[in-house]
């Protein structure tokens, strides 16, 4: 770099002539930062987007056909918790031509970015239709819902994408903390408005009660309200948290992260189970809300509005009161535990009378080569109640977009539990992984691991018995 | 740093791939009475007041990141400083030149002057020398690729021309690769340099 070594700063001088030129500067647009009123009638749109709802869909499975082997390939013998859904092996992550995932791993993070081998499945999954957005509810929950409730989530504009596979299975088990000796309360029912009461009563406690039926009652959202801004046919009385958190677990439904602007650069979220909520010191995977009082009540004012208080005013906000309904809210979430897990010991740690040799050779990678332990520590519930920034972009060129996602950076991001992983694709924040097979990969790459067949297939043997 | 050069955006922009790329719009967002290809589907050019900005604000910003490079060419100190004031003159050039294009086909007016943060910048530039000079463009060139970066995005999500929308994710990538090396040069400057307290911190 010649010339920079003589160079002598008149740093005032400079700092004031870039203030000067700040000051002056005409600032992005506005709707880069707010969301727009609607510029068409509701019936306008509501045509145009039934007729690109065809077009939308092919585009978003053309993008997963490209990142994903979306075979149905269920791992032998392994059932979700609930014993209703096989979970899915393999890896089903595609590779870029001529590579294998042994040369990648190989690779410099420098070397993969300028050759452009990255996995397209590694980088972030769109939402289906990213310039709109919002929450987004597979069929079987829309169905139920229907069913019991007469309640409308059925989106005219999207579907939900990924194949039912690699989703939790529905209606997912309920285990209480207050009860271990029960196991899944469930009976096999989803949780609503119209039987929560009867379920649960003689079960939990009346705040529990008061919590539960805040959590199932509907209230205006961004995409299911009363005005033209909506992407439901009729006027919708709302969304219930339950509705993408089912039975406390998760269904998979997902939407965008409230916490980025502009549009084109919010990236998905996939719905997180709430099984072992009280373990967890940090909520919301970017904003790092230190209570689940705080989440809950955030939730119902904002980020169920994509973090845009004024449309929730608009729209019929609910203000939860905080020392009453919030902390009944709070109290209800965090009594749901975690799914049995027959071999792991009080800390976590495997069971060797229990476990077999290849579930005790992947807690061994997993403590260790592995280092999956530096952040998801067993005796912490598998968390460690920290936000890590795993720099996906050494990997690849930043900046691009694919339907509609610009592809950037993605930051600090919440750890989340790995107790009853097997329970809960697709994985990581905005579900771009479809099996914990994706996962080892992924890491092993990320985190240059460098393992072998052998201790991969441990590892998911490990997660598997979590 | 030089083999960082646009590719050639119209080999890439037809209205089929365009869309694939960028993703259907929201209708809600879309002008009353724009022609449309099918139903949903803002035909050709089809432009909405965000794309009108979009363009406004993008040339404007692209005039001066040519006129404010060739200056940084000649007046830069640090070699660095020179060879990217070269670039942002040569990319630039060719963008506006695609933008211009697409402009026309939308029946889209463009500024042709400068605004008047940027005629600011330019007279506090030509006013400047050595050190002083480069540190003041290159902070320039920072502040102006974070805010372009922001634009591109938004009209990516927030525009309607489908050509426009493409023009915007072509060239995003770009744009960020020259606020690294805007950033990383901004760095090797401060870095080279004893570096005084900021003014904010000296009163």
């Amino acid at each position: 770099m010649p010339g920079t070594a003589r160079i002598s700063l008149l740093v005032g001088a400079a700092a004031a002539s870039m203030a000067w030129f700040s000051a002056a500067a005409d600032p992005l647009p506005p709707s880069a930062t707010y969301r727009p009123l609607p510029t068409l009638p509701l019936s306008a749109v509501k045509a145009n987007d039934e007729a690109e709802k065809p077009q939308v869909m092919r585009d978003q499975q053309s993008v997963l056909d490209q990142r994903y082997d979306l075979s149905n390939n269920p791992i032998p013998g392994v059932m979700m918790s609930g014993g209703r859904k096989p979970v899915q092996g393999g890896v089903r992550v595609k590779l870029p031509a001529g590579a294998t995932w042994d040369t990648l791993a190989g690779m410099s993070p420098d070397e993969v970015r300028q050759r452009g081998l990255l996995p397209p499945g590694f980088t972030p999954l769109p939402h289906v239709k990213q310039a709109t957005g919002g929450q987004v509810i597979p069929n079987s929950q829309i169905d139920e819902i229907r069913t019991q409730e007469g309640r409308n989530l059925r989106r005219f504009d999207v579907d939900f994408d990924l194949p039912d596979t690699f989703t939790p299975e529905f209606p997912p088990p309920i285990f209480l903390s207050g009860h271990p000796e029960l196991g899944d309360v469930s009976r096999g029912r989803l949780l609503t408005i119209k039987n929560y009461y009867e379920m649960m009563v003689g079960f939990i406690t009346p705040v529990q009660m008061e919590g539960l039926r805040l959590l199932l009652t509907p209230f205006p959202q961004e995409e299911f309200n009363q005005t033209e801004d909506r992407k439901v046919e009729d006027q919708s009385l709302g969304i219930t948290c339950l509705d993408c958190h089912s039975n406390f677990h998760t269904n998979a439904a997902f939407h965008q992260t409230p916490d980025v602007r502009p549009q084109a650069a919010r990236f998905r979220l996939d719905t997180v189970s709430l099984r072992g909520l009280f373990n967890q010191q940090i909520h919301g995977s970017k904003r790092s809300l230190r209570s689940v009082e705080d989440f809950s009540e955030f939730e119902q004012r904002t980020a169920y509005f994509n973090g845009d208080h004024m449309s929730a005013q608009r729209k019929g906000v609910n203000l939860p009161e905080r020392h009453d309904q919030t902390a009944m809210l709070a109290q209800m979430q965090n009594a749901i535990d975690f799914p049995p897990a027959p071999k792991l010991d009080p800390a976590g740690r495997l069971d060797p009378s229990k476990a077999n040799e290849r579930e005790l050779a992947g807690e061994r990678v997993f403590l260790g080569k592995g280092r999956c332990a530096e952040c998801h520590i067993p005796a912490l519930s598998f968390l460690d109640n920290n936000m890590h920034d795993l720099k996906l972009e050494r990997f690849y060129e930043v900046g691009h977009t694919v339907n509609g996602l610009v592809q950037l950076p993605d930051g600090p991001i919440k750890t989340f539990t790995l107790r009853g992983i097997k329970d809960s694709p697709p994985y990581l924040h905005d579900g771009r992984l479809l099996t914990l097979a994706d996962c080892v990969e992924f890491f092993n790459l990320v985190l240059s691991l460098k393992l072998t067949a052998d201790e991969k297939d441990s590892l998911v043997a490990y997660m598997l018995a979590l | 740093m030089r083999a960082l050069a646009l590719t050639p955006i119209f080999a890439l922009m037809a209205a089929a791939s365009a869309t694939a790329q960028t993703g259907t719009g929201n209708p809600a967002a879309m002008s009353p009475g724009a022609a449309q290809s099918a139903p949903g589907m803002p035909a050709p050019h089809q432009a909405n007041e965000n794309d009108r900005l979009f363009v406004k604000a993008v040339t404007t910003g692209g005039n001066a990141e040519v006129l404010l490079g060739q200056l940084a060419e000649q007046k830069g100190r640090a070699q660095a400083v020179k060879d990217f004031g070269h670039q942002m003159a040569a990319d630039h050039g060719k963008a506006n030149q695609q933008l211009a294009q697409l402009a026309k086909a939308a029946n889209l007016p463009e500024p042709s002057d400068l605004d008047e943060e940027h005629k600011a910048m330019r007279s506090q530039l030509e006013q400047s020398s050595g050190a002083d000079f480069d540190l003041a463009y290159i902070r320039g060139q920072v502040a102006d690729h974070q805010k372009t970066a922001q634009l591109f995005e938004w009209e990516i999500g927030s525009g309607q021309d489908p050509q426009l929308k493409a023009f915007a994710s072509e060239v995003l990538p770009v744009v960020l690769r020259h606020l690294q090396m805007a950033s990383n040069i901004e760095s090797q400057l401060s870095t080279t340099a004893s570096t005084p307290s900021p003014p904010a911190q000296r009163r």
